[in-house]
């Protein structure tokens, strides 16, 4: 479509075009000009200081930064958790949703019952499926060792295990993968047109082939959008560790944003905690710019000149 | 021959749907039967599946401890008000970011992703000054204005991939027609993107009836609590009391499964009204 | 028609939404009764209860009145933090130890003029709860309640292990060596019974070792931290002793197998020995009161006095209040003796009383364990030992304890590598308060 003159791309239009684009925007650009700048930009100058909250800060240049970076021990290992968990969650938790969507969709019968049951999980209050995966994962009476032990396997201390703590973090995710992003695949996958399965099965394509060559181009733009959101939503884990391990054992699970929080909240630093959220969100913004980078190779689009 | 495969295939996604449903079904099963037990069978070895009485009383004590209905009510104003603020703004904002073209439009869009890399953490607390200053405390407005302000860089940024995937002629033909852009938005994109809006309905819902923190720091007034927020008084500095904890956890979760299920058939909905099949 | 129906219902809807916000109003008036309303925020124990002290207020006098709000345990320092930040605040807050962290921020009202004015005795306090009030020489909060610890033990294992039941273990070594006698393991050498843990509960039983030691952890200048001292690393090596002794995994798994009420370890019986607090006779008398049990003084060193932790939950004045003289007197209502033993007649709540005239009075100190924790009272520390930088503090030993049981440090050089970054960021933190003091009014 690039490169073909329209009728409706005169100045006049484009100038129209303009001044709708900023109408139609405006509601986020007031409420990111009040309540997303003033804070940014408050946060920005705490990291550059000493600050907890209920007195006044002092200038410190940047002094938070050399520490987290030159001489804080914690620091690179929640680092080091916290990539852990995005980087193997992240693709474990979009292919299993991807693929109960998938198999959801092909249920001609039965598939609201089936939604539904793959969604509850999702919608249960963040304090309670902590206390059930505590339960689920003891290492002695839970559900998931004593399952193992009758298939005569003596499963780990899980969460009181330095090595197996983050991994069962990263299971205790998988139980999610019917949630939201389920559910936005599902939507996603109806906007194939049928029509295009069709002519695969008239190449003689089987299921593999439609997948791959119309349903995965067809939904790259909502798989994509999920891999960005995820990267960046994981980067920040915190509710799981703060309920659940307090950061252990042995700081296994000291997870980027709990370190955070106990800087902001508990010690009342709060312009280490500031400087730290710069950081993490340094490394976001990188990483999204890399990754849409490469979306621009595989991700397809259907009006023009997109991304 | 391939009529016979493909009914072992269908066979075969019924079996495996089934068993992970049961896989999944179980530790909701774990916490509807703790629901109903006394304190002191939750934790047994070996874990009693049905409690030898079955306690009721336990819901009655959770309507006993906190005013339920009121909470209710309250849950019910904050959270639709906020499916309506977000599924109207964040559509339209979406629809700017992903269809009409303006200056700084790609770098704004940046900056949306943006604010999501920053824990709220550290501009909680300025945000907070800034609703002070506005004299919203004790309010619903610091929950619910910002709803209204573009809802969200979540949901624009999913609205406006759903919009991108929507094939470009038919906005153009309505276009050449003479469509105004809102009509467009409005008459098309929004029907045709009814998946995703009732995708965001949900998922708005969903955060929204267990948002806790929020109305912690800006609501005072008792009366104004929502059930998150009471449901957060059952988990004390040494919670004894798992059973009732899951009983009111079980009350929060029928209003959302009922939402769920009311909005699921949008999503499946389909193209209906699109030219896109043939 | 679809489309008029349409238009309607969203301006109806939007008419509403700007009506309910337009008039959904902030902020409270005082009601007209010519009395003073006072707002008292307390944080939930176990249950949603308002205090006997809060309703009784209004029996000994009429001029204030006390609106009670409980508010929830998760994040309640966000909410009591921003509602200092909000200029206003609730007239009087509950909170647990530390009063530093608060009053260091100058978040709280110092009490010392009232306490001066009104001859407020505060003898009736037990003395390691009313020091920990004191930061920078005044007074911030006044100590409600607390805890105590002892020595827990089952006498029927004892007796069962050809011991006197009567005559508990006082030394660290004799409670070490009583391991032995109580450990048992099933047929694949999983640990099915155990003497005494010094990693199971919710103190940390090394600390009350390094302060039996001696330990003082800080200078008196409040300067240098001493946490690599000879008397922590004794009470840190005794902990290694005993991981060199049992392994850390089979130790793990089997405290993985404990859990609450009846599952507790010690109510349980798979655990002869331990070190609980004032609470935990009510927990055995719920779950399992037929358990032979003892209750004796913390086990020291020989030639040491032994040692007990108690924080409080205290009230106190936040900075901004409406009301602080009326705040006060509701204070000083709630700690008085008989305000005191009246709450816990008629709570269910396990409470210990920071008032040690209630404490020593018969109507509390009722049976011998009691006794017990009342006389622990007296070697009582408070876990607030380095004000400024408190939850540090405490993160660092418990890491060093953890580094040392899982054997990749020495006591010395875990404890080593703790000072180190405990002295960090005590010297941030005094740097930074200086600075406050030197650019602010003095308060």
């Amino acid at each position: 479509m690039k490169g073909i003159k329209t009728p409706w791309m005169n100045t006049h239009r484009r100038k129209q075009e303009a001044a709708l684009g900023f109408l139609f925007a405006s509601p986020w650009l007031v409420g990111f000009l009040v309540f997303g700048l003033y804070p940014m930009v408050m946060s920005f100058y705490f990291s550059l200081c000493r600050y907890d909250v209920l007195r006044i800060p002092q200038f410190v240049g940047f002094a938070n930064y050399h520490t987290l970076l030159a001489r804080d021990p914690y620091f690179w290992t929640a680092v080091e958790n916290t990539l852990y968990y995005a980087f193997v969650r992240t693709p474990l938790c979009i292919t299993g949703s991807l693929w109960l969507a998938v198999l959801i969709n092909q249920a001609t019968r039965g598939a609201r019952a089936y939604r539904t049951v793959f969604f509850l999980p999702s919608i249960i209050s963040g304090v309670v499926v902590s206390v059930l995966w505590l339960w689920l994962l003891n290492p002695q009476y839970g559900l998931i060792n004593s399952a193992l032990q009758m298939i005569g396997i003596t499963g780990p201390l899980w969460l009181q295990s330095p090595e197996w703590s983050k991994p069962s973090l990263v299971l205790m995710s998988l139980w999610s993968i019917g949630g939201g992003r389920m559910i936005v695949f599902l939507a996603a996958l109806q906007t194939v047109p049928h029509h295009l399965y069709e002519v695969v099965d008239l190449d003689g394509g089987g299921a593999w082939q439609k997948f791959r060559h119309v349903t995965l181009p067809i939904i790259s733009p909502v798989l994509f959008l999920w891999i960005v959101l995820e990267v960046i939503f994981s980067l920040q884990v915190f509710t799981e560790s703060y309920v659940m391990t307090k950061g252990g054992p042995l700081n296994s699970t000291l997870f980027y944003n709990l370190y955070l929080y106990y800087k902001a909240f508990d010690d009342f630093d709060m312009g280490y905690a500031s400087a730290l959220a710069w950081l993490l969100l340094l490394f976001s913004v990188v990483v999204t710019a890399v990754q849409f980078r490469v979306g621009k190779r595989w991700v397809y689009y259907e009006t023009d000149s997109r991304p | 021959m391939k009529h016979r495969r493909r009914q072992w295939r269908q066979l075969g996604v019924y079996a495996i749907l089934t068993a992970f449903g049961a896989l999944f079904l179980i530790p909701f099963v774990w916490v509807l039967s703790t629901s109903l037990k006394g304190n002191e069978q939750i934790f047994t070895i070996p874990p009693q599946w049905i409690p030898s009485r079955l306690r009721w009383e336990n819901y009655m004590e959770v309507f006993r401890r906190m005013p339920v209905l009121l909470y209710l009510k309250n849950s019910v104003v904050v959270t639709v008000l906020q499916m309506i603020g977000i599924v109207a703004s964040s559509s339209l904002v979406a629809y700017a970011f992903a269809i009409l073209r303006w200056p700084g439009r790609n770098i704004l869009f940046g900056v949306l992703l943006a604010t999501m890399m920053l824990p709220m953490q550290v501009t909680m607390i300025p945000v907070f000054v800034l609703f002070k200053q506005l004299g919203w405390l004790d309010t619903f407005k610091p929950l619910v204005v910002p709803a209204f302000l573009g809802g969200g860089a979540f949901n624009i940024f999913l609205l406006r991939q759903f919009f991108l995937g929507i094939p470009a002629d038919i906005a153009d033909a309505a276009r050449i027609d003479g469509c105004s852009e809102f009509r467009i938005y409005w008459n098309i994109m929004l029907p045709l993107a009814a998946p995703a809006l009732a995708t965001v309905a949900i998922m708005t819902f969903m955060f929204s009836w267990n948002d806790f923190l929020g109305p912690l720091i800006y609501l005072s007034e008792k009366n104004k609590s929502t059930l998150a927020l009471g449901l957060s008084m059952f988990v004390g500095q040494q919670t004894n009391e798992w059973a009732l904890l899951m009983a009111a956890s079980i009350l929060m979760m029928i209003p959302m499964v009922a939402v769920f299920f009311f909005f699921q058939k949008y999503i499946i909905q389909g193209f209906t009204m699109s030219g896109i099949k043939g | 028609m679809n489309k008029l129906l349409t238009r309607i219902a969203i301006g109806v809807a939007g008419a509403a939404v700007i009506l309910l916000l337009a008039f959904d109003a902030g902020g409270r008036r005082q009601p007209d009764d010519g009395r003073i309303h006072i707002r008292y925020w307390t944080i939930i124990g176990m249950k949603e209860i308002i205090p006997y002290f809060a309703q009784s207020f209004g029996n000994v006098q009429n001029r204030v009145v006390v609106e009670t709000t409980p508010i929830p345990w998760q994040e309640h320092e966000k909410k009591i933090l921003t509602s200092i930040v909000s200029g206003n605040p609730p007239d009087v807050v509950n909170q647990i130890t530390p009063v530093a962290k608060w009053a260091s921020r100058l978040a709280l009202v110092p009490l010392d003029d009232y306490i001066r004015r009104d001859h407020f005795d505060s003898t009736m306090f037990f003395r390691s709860l009313w020091d920990e009030m004191r930061y920078r020489g005044r007074i911030y909060g006044v100590p409600v309640y607390s805890g105590s610890y002892a020595l827990f033990y089952n006498r029927a294992l004892f007796r069962e292990a050809g011991l006197d039941p009567d005559r508990p273990p006082q030394t660290w070594d004799e409670v070490f060596a009583l391991n032995e006698r109580f450990v048992k393991r099933d047929a694949r050498g999983q640990m099915l019974r155990m003497g005494f843990i010094p990693t199971y509960g919710n103190i940390q039983m090394f600390m009350l070792m390094a302060w039996q030691q001696g330990a003082t952890f800080l200078s008196d200048d409040g300067t240098q931290i001493h946490v690599a001292d000879s008397s922590v690393a004794r009470a840190l090596q005794w902990v290694q002793r005993f991981y060199a002794e049992y392994d850390q995994r089979d130790v793990a798994a089997f405290l993985g197998g404990l859990g609450f009420a009846d599952q507790h370890g010690f109510i349980a019986g798979k655990i002869a020995m331990m070190i609980l607090d004032s609470s935990f006779p009510d927990q055995i008398r719920a779950y399992k009161p037929t358990l032979d049990y003892g209750v004796a003084m913390v086990p020291t060193f020989p030639g040491h006095p032994t040692a007990s932790v108690s924080g409080s939950w205290w009230l106190g004045i936040p900075r901004g209040a409406k009301h602080p003289e009326e705040a006060w007197q509701f204070i000083k209502h709630a700690v008085t003796k008989e305000s005191q033993l009246l709450e816990i007649e008629k709570t269910e709540e396990s409470l210990f009383p920071a008032n040690r005239f209630a404490a020593e009075d018969p109507r509390f100190m009722n049976t011998p364990a009691r006794e017990v924790f009342v006389r622990m009272m007296e070697y009582s520390h408070s876990p607030s030992i380095v004000p400024l930088v408190h939850d540090v503090f405490w993160r660092e030993i418990v890491g060093a304890q953890e580094r040392v049981i899982h054997k990749l440090q020495s006591p010395d050089a875990a404890l080593r590598q703790a000072e180190n970054q405990i002295q960090a960021m005590l010297d941030e933190a005094r740097d930074y308060d200086l600075y406050v003091h030197t650019h602010a009014e003095e308060r």
